[in-house]
C-alpha cells in the first residue's frame, strides 16, 4: 500500500470538485490499495453524502451509499436483488459495502489482483495471462483476446434484468443511464470498464415498475455454499398469466464480462406455457455464442442448467 | 464434560498469541517474496526502498542477516532465509525489509526490484511422474518398496492372477495448505540472557533448538514463548522464516522486531501438503476375502527432497488383512513450496484412495461396503505378528451403521425433490504413538496447583486435558489445577505432533504427581513437621495421619513454604515390541447433490472412534469434528492450484477455499470408550488426526452412491458431476 491522502467532503459539491478516488465501503478499494493494485494519492471517504434512502413506493429506489445488507433486510425490494445480495459476499462484507460501490466492484481475476503479473487491464499492453492461464472462474461471452475476466457482482446480474438504471453526477450536471448499457465489454481497452466519467459520482440506482419485477427469483451455482463468487448464476423474472409467459427478463453472472443479458432465451420464453419442456428449450438458447477456454468449458452446460433451475424454482417446479 | 479453560481468553480477545506482543522501540519487518520457480537472483536494487520514509534494514542474499544452517535431531534439516541467491520455488523469502512501522515496511518491500537469471522449472507433477525416484527409507530404515506374499506365492501379479475378482484405479488428491487462522509470524526481543521469540508454534523446545543453531548462540541463550498457538496442523513444527528473520533483524538493529507472513504469503513462504497419485489394485475372492493388495504411491516434494508424504505405507499396511501386500512410495520433486507434516500425513491422502478403492470394490462385488471391510478386519498389521493391543472397528461399523441409518441406504441411492441422495461410508485409523515427555507440578500454599509443560495446545484442548489429568492425580478437583504450556522454561514436553500430546503429557502428569504427592508426605513427616512420627496418607487433596488432616496448602504455609514442586517424566517403553497400537474409527456421511446444477454438499455426517479413554468428550469431540470438517473440505474444496510458472493461482482466503459454516451440516460424534493401557498408564490414544482420515473417502463414495459417477480426485467439483 502507498502512502495516500485522506478527506471527507461533507457534500457532493465539494465531493465532485476534489480530485481523487471515492470510497464507500472500501471492501474493493482497500482491498486492492494494500495489494499495490490500486494506488490513489488522495482518497475520498464520501460515507457522509447524503445518497442514502430506499424507497419502494415506485419500483425501487436505493441511494448509492446504502449498504448491501439493508437493502437485503428491506422489505418490498425485489426478490432476485434481495436474494443476489444475500448471496454475496458474507455479512460483515454486507454491512460495510455499498450498492454503488458493489456495481463498480473490480473483477477477482488472479492476476488482476497480483502486481507481480502482467495483466492488461491493470497494465494496458502488458498481456493477459488467464487467456492460456488460470481460467475457470473467467467469462465465456463479452471477452476479447485481451482480457477474459469476469465481472463479479451478482446484485448487477438481478439489477441489468431488471432494467436499472443509475443516476450519475459530475461537475457537468446529472444523467441516467441503463445499467445494461454502462457495463463495457473489454474489446482491446479492458481497463475501461464502465461508462463512468471521470470524477462522476453513482447517486441512485432505480429500478422500474414491472409486472414481472415481483415475480423474480435468482440462483447463485458455486463452489462452497456462502462467501463464495459465483461460478454461474441466473437472475429471472417471469409474467406469467394463466400458465403462459406474457414476458421474461434473464441475465446471467459469473460468466461474463458484464452482467449478461440473455434475450433469445427471453425470447423463447415469450408465449410459451410455464414448464420444464419450454425452460429446457429456452435455456438451450443460452449459450449460442459462448467462447470456451479450456478451464471453464463446463459453464455452456452449467448455464443452461442454472437457467432452468432458476425458472423451475420461480414457478414453484414447473409442472411438476 | 469440561469447558475449555483458555476459551474466555479466545472468545474475549485476551488471548495474547505471539504477534498480539508489544515492546517499547519495536520495529516492523515484511517479507519479499520470489516471483520465479527456478533461477538465481542476479541482483536486487533497494535504492529506493531504503529511502523509503521509516526503513531501518533491507536485507537480502546480497547483505544478508547472519544466520546459520539448522538441523535438529526431531526434525532434520531446517531451511533459513537470505543465505544464497538460489531460487527453489515461486514464493521463496528473498529478502527482509523492516521499518519503523508496519505499513511503512510492507510499502518499502513493494519498492524492492529484483533481477532473476530464471532456468526451467519443474511444476507440474504429472509430467514429473515419468522422472519419479524412489522414496528414501522411512524412518525405522524399512524401504520405500514393499513386498509381502503369502507361502508358495511367488510374486504379487500372481496372486492377482489368482484373483476372481481384481479392481484396478488411480487416485489423486491436490496439494494444499494449512491456512492456519494465525499466519507465521514472530516477535523477537534481545536482552542480557538472550532472545526471547514469542511465536506460535508446536512445541517451544523445537523453537529453541532451531533458534540457537541458525543464530549461533546456546540453547539457554534462547526462550521460545507461545501460549497461545492459532492453528499449526503440522505447518508450525519448524520454526518460520519470520521468526528467523524477525530474531536475527533484531540483534543486527539492537531492537525488538516483529515480522508476520500476509495471508497470501503463507501459502509459500511456509510448506504444505504435498500433491498424490495413487494406484490401487485389489484382488478379491467372490466371498469378498482379499487375496491381493497393491498400492502404489507418487508424492510431490521440494526440490530439497525433505519430505514424504507415505500414502501407501501410511495405510494399506494397516487397513485390512491381506494375503498378499505390494506397496511403493515414489517421490517427485518439483519447483514448488516444500511439502511438510499436516493432520494425517500420508493417512488422509492414502485413505482417501484406498477407501475409495475397497468401495468399488464393493460395487465389483455387489456386496455391502461395510460387510467387505468387516471380512478383511485385521488383528495385526499386515506381516507383523504384532497384535493390536485393543481394537474395536466392528464395533465401530455396527454402531455406526444403527446411528446412520445405513440399512436405508440403497446401491443405487436416493432422490429428495431436486437433490439425489447418496450415503459412503470409510475406515479410519491412525497410529498411537508417544513421545518422550516431562512435566512439572507444583503444589501451592493456596491450595491450587499448577501443571507446566513445554508444548503446545493450538485449539487440540491439551490445556484442558493437563487440569483434568492433574486434578485426577492429585485427587483434587480440576479448577484448582492451572495449566501452563507454551514456554521453553517449562520441562520438555507435549509437543503438537503425531496426535500424541495427551498420551505423552499424560502419563508424565501421572508420575510427576506421583512424586509430588511423596515427596509432600516425606516433609509432612519430617522432624518438627506436623505429622512427625505417624503414618501419613494423601487423599483429597490433604494429608492424612494420627486422625487428623491438614490440606496440602495448609500443610505448606505450617512449614513456611510457598510451593512445592516435582518433575515426572515419561517415554515409550518396550510396549512396541509386544503391540501395535492405533486409534480406529468408522466415519459416514451422507452427500446430496443438486440434480441441475450438480453442488455435491454433505448433509449428515457421523463418525465412532475407538481411540483409548476419551479425557474429555467436549475437547475430544471439538477435535474430531474439526478433523471431520477438514476432511469435507479436502474432499469437496480444498486445492492449491499451481500454475505452469509455479505460481499459487488462488493464494488467499478468497480462492482457497474451505468449508464456510454453511457447508457443515451437524456432526455426529461418538467414542467407544476401550481405555488402552497397554499403550500408557492414562489409557488414552490420539484423537488429533484420525477424525479427518476416513471423511474424503466417505464423501467420494456417498458421491457415488448418490450419482453413480465415480470421481477419483479430490476436490471433487461442479464440473466432475456435470454430464449431458
Ligand atoms: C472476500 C470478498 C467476497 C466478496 N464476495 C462477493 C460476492 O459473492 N458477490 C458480490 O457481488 N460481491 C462480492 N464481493 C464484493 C463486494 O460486494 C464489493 O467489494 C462491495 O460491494 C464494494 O462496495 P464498497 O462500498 O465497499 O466499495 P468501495 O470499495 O468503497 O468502492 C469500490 C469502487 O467504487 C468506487 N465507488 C464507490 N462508491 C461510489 C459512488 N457512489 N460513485 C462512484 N464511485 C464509487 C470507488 O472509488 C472504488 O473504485 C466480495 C468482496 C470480498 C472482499
Ligand atoms: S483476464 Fe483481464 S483481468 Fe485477468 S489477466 Fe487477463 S486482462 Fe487481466
Amino acid at each position: 500500500m502507498r502512502p495516500f491522502e485522506l478527506t471527507a467532503p461533507a457534500t457532493v459539491d465539494a465531493a465532485l470538485a476534489t480530485p481523487g478516488t471515492f470510497l464507500a465501503g472500501g471492501t474493493t478499494l482497500v482491498d486492492l490499495m494494500k495489494l499495490n493494485v490500486l494506488t490513489p494519492q488522495h482518497v475520498l471517504d464520501i460515507n457522509e453524502l447524503p445518497l442514502r434512502g430506499i424507497d419502494t413506493s415506485a419500483g425501487l429506489r436505493v441511494g448509492a451509499l446504502e449498504r448491501m445488507a439493508d437493502i437485503a433486510a428491506h422489505p418490498g425490494v425485489y426478490p432476485a436483488i434481495s436474494r443476489a445480495l444475500l448471496l454475496s459476499a458474507s455479512q460483515q462484507l454486507r454491512n460495510m459495502a455499498s450498492i454503488g460501490g458493489n456495481l463498480l466492484q473490480r473483477t477477482r481475476c488472479t492476476y488482476f489482483r497480483d502486481v507481480a503479473m502482467p495483466c492488461n487491464k491493470r497494465e494496458p499492453g502488458s498481456g493477459c495471462p488467464a487467456v492460456n492461464g488460470a481460467n475457470r472462474m473467467h467469462a465465456i461471452f463479452g471477452a476479447s483476446e485481451h482480457c477474459v475476466a469476469t465481472h463479479a457482482s451478482d446484485v448487477a446480474v438481478a439489477l441489468v434484468a431488471l432494467d436499472a438504471e443509475i443516476r450519475l453526477v459530475s461537475e457537468d450536471g446529472e444523467r441516467v443511464v441503463a445499467l445494461r448499457d454502462f457495463y463495457r465489454q473489454p474489446g482491446d481497452t479492458p481497463d475501461v470498464e464502465n461508462d463512468l466519467r471521470p470524477g462522476e459520482l453513482i447517486t441512485e440506482v432505480h429500478v422500474p415498475r414491472k409486472d414481472w419485477a415481483a415475480h423474480s427469483t435468482y440462483v447463485k451455482v458455486r463452489d462452497r455454499q456462502s462467501y463464495e463468487f459465483a461460478l454461474c448464476s441466473a437472475a429471472v423474472a417471469l409474467d406469467v398469466q394463466d400458465g403462459r409467459i406474457v414476458d421474461a427478463r434473464v441475465a446471467a453472472g459469473g460468466v461474463a464480462t458484464v452482467p449478461w443479458r440473455l434475450p433469445a432465451v427471453e425470447e423463447s420464453l415469450r408465449g410459451k406455457p410455464v414448464g420444464l419442456a419450454s425452460f429446457e428449450e429456452a435455456a438451450s438458447k443460452a449459450v449460442d455464442t459462448a467462447e470456451l477456454l479450456a478451464g471453464n468449458a463446463f459453464k455452456a452446460s452449467l448455464l443452461k442448467r442454472t437457467i432452468v433451475r432458476a425458472l423451475l424454482e420461480l414457478t414453484e417446479g414447473g409442472l411438476r | 464434560m469440561t469447558s475449555r479453560v483458555d476459551a474466555p481468553l479466545k472468545v474475549t480477545g485476551q488471548a495474547r498469541y505471539g504477534a498480539d506482543h508489544n515492546f517499547p522501540g519495536m520495529a516492523y519487518g515484511y517479507l519479499v517474496l520470489s516471483t520465479i520457480a527456478r533461477g538465481r537472483i542476479v541482483a536486487m536494487d533497494v535504492t529506493a526502498a531504503k529511502s523509503a520514509p521509516g526503513v531501518l534494514g533491507v536485507y537480502s542474499p546480497f547483505d544478508p542477516l547472519e544466520l546459520h544452517a539448522v538441523s535438529t535431531p526431531m526434525l532434520g534439516e531446517t531451511w533459513v532465509p537470505l543465505q544464497d541467491d538460489q531460487v527453489a520455488y515461486y514464493g521463496q523469502a528473498i529478502g527482509f525489509v523492516v521499518a519503523e512501522t508496519f505499513e511503512q515496511a510492507r510499502d518499502a518491500a513493494m519498492l524492492v526490484e529484483v533481477s532473476y537469471q530464471a532456468l526451467p522449472a519443474a511444476t507440474s507433477m504429472a509430467d514429473g511422474m515419468a522422472t519419479a525416484e524412489d522414496a528414501p527409507p522411512s524412518r525405522d530404515g524399512s524401504p520405500s518398496s514393499l513386498e509381502i506374499l503369502a507361502p508358495g506365492v511367488e510374486s504379487i501379479d500372481e496372486a492377482f492372477a489368482a484373483s476372481p475378482v481384481v479392481v484396478e484405479a488411480t487416485y489423486s488428491t491436490a496439494p494444499q495448505n494449512h491456512a492456519a487462522m494465525e499466519p507465521h509470524s514472530a516477535v523477537a526481543v534481545w536482552g542480557d540472557g538472550g532472545v526471547t521469540v514469542y511465536s506460535g508454534n508446536q512445541g517451544a523446545m523445537l523453537q529453541v533448538m532451531e533458534l540457537a543453531a541458525a543464530l549461533g548462540v546456546g540453547p539457554e541463550r534462547v526462550h521460545a514463548v507461545n501460549p497461545f498457538v492459532g492453528g499449526a496442523f503440522g505447518g508450525k513444527g519448524r520454526t518460520s522464516a519470520p521468526a528467523f528473520l524477525a530474531a536475527a533483524a533484531a540483534r543486527a538493529l539492537g531492537r525488538p522486531v516483529k515480522a508476520a507472513l500476509a495471508r497470501e504469503q503463507v501459502f509459500t513462504a511456509t510448506a504444505g501438503r504435498a500433491a498424490t497419485v495413487q494406484k490401487l489394485t485389489l484382488g478379491a475372492d467372490h466371498q469378498g476375502t482379499l487375496i491381493a493388495m497393491r498400492h502404489d504411491s507418487w508424492c510431490s516434494t521440494a526440490m530439497d527432497r525433505s519430505f514424504v508424504e507415505p500414502t501407501s505405507h501410511g495405510t494399506s499396511r494397516e487397513y485390512y488383512a491381506t494375503q498378499n501386500l505390494a506397496l511403493s512410495q515414489k517421490i517427485v520433486p518439483l519447483n514448488l513450496p516444500p511439502t511438510t507434516f499436516m493432520r494425517a500425513p500420508g493417512e488422509a491422502p492414502g485413505s482417501f484412495a484406498l477407501e475409495s478403492a475397497i468401495d468399488e470394490l464393493a460395487v465389483a462385488l455387489n456386496m455391502d461396503p461395510i460387510e467387505l471391510r468387516l471380512r478383511n478386519n485385521a488383528t495385526a498389521p499386515v506381516g507383523k505378528d504384532l497384535q493390536w493391543s485393543s481394537k474395536h472397528l466392528d464395533e465401530c461399523f455396527h454402531v455406526g451403521a444403527a446411528r446412520f441409518g445405513w440399512a436405508q441406504r440403497t446401491p443405487q441411492g436416493r432422490t429428495d425433490g431436486d437433490w439425489l441422495v447418496g450415503m459412503g461410508v470409510a475406515s479410519a485409523l491412525f497410529p498411537a504413538l508417544r513421545f518422550p515427555a516431562s512435566v512439572e507440578i507444583t503444589l501451592r500454599a493456596d491450595d491450587t496447583a499448577v501443571v507446566s509443560t513445554g508444548g503446545s495446545d493450538p485449539g487440540t484442548g491439551l490445556l484442558t486435558v493437563l487440569s483434568l489429568v492433574g486434578g485426577e492425580s492429585l485427587d483434587i478437583a480440576a479448577d484448582r489445577v492451572t495449566p501452563r504450556l507454551g514456554d521453553s522454561a517449562y520441562p520438555p514436553g507435549g509437543m503438537s505432533a503425531g496426535s500424541t500430546a495427551t498420551a505423552s503429557a499424560s502419563t508424565a502428569v501421572m508420575i510427576a504427581a506421583t512424586q509430588v504427592i511423596d515427596d509432600l508426605l516425606g516433609l509432612a513427616s519430617a522432624p518438627d513437621a506436623p505429622f512427625h512420627g505417624v503414618e501419613v496418607s494423601y487423599e483429597g487433596g490433604r494429608v492424612l495421619g494420627g486422625g487428623r488432616s491438614l490440606s496440602f496448602g495448609e500443610l505448606l504455609r505450617a512449614l513456611d513454604r510457598e510451593s512445592l514442586s516435582a518433575t515426572g517424566s515419561s517415554a515409550p517403553g518396550d510396549e512396541y515390541t509386544k503391540h501395535s497400537f492405533s486409534s480406529f474409527g468408522a466415519q459416514f456421511c451422507e452427500v446430496r447433490v443438486h440434480r441441475w446444477t450438480r453442488e455435491a454438499r454433505v448433509s449428515r455426517m457421523l463418525g465412532v472412534f475407538d481411540a483409548g479413554r476419551i479425557i474429555n468428550e467436549k475437547t475430544a469431540r471439538s477435535q474430531i469434528a474439526g478433523g471431520m470438517i477438514w476432511g469435507v473440505s479436502a474432499a469437496l474444496h480444498e486445492a492449491l492450484e499451481f500454475e505452469a510458472g509455479g505460481r499459487p493461482a488462488n493464494a488467499d482466503l478468497a480462492g482457497y477455499l474451505v468449508p464456510v459454516n454453511a457447508d457443515i451440516p451437524d456432526i455426529d460424534v461418538h467414542f467407544l470408550r476401550y481405555p488402552d493401557t497397554l499403550h500408557n498408564a492414562v489409557g488414552a490414544k490420539g484423537i488429533g488426526e484420525i477424525g479427518t482420515v476416513g471423511m474424503a473417502a466417505a464423501v467420494a463414495n456417498a458421491v457415488y452412491n448418490a450419482t453413480g459417477i465415480r470421481v477419483r480426485h479430490i476436490p471433487i467439483t461442479i464440473e466432475d458431476l456435470l454430464i449431458d
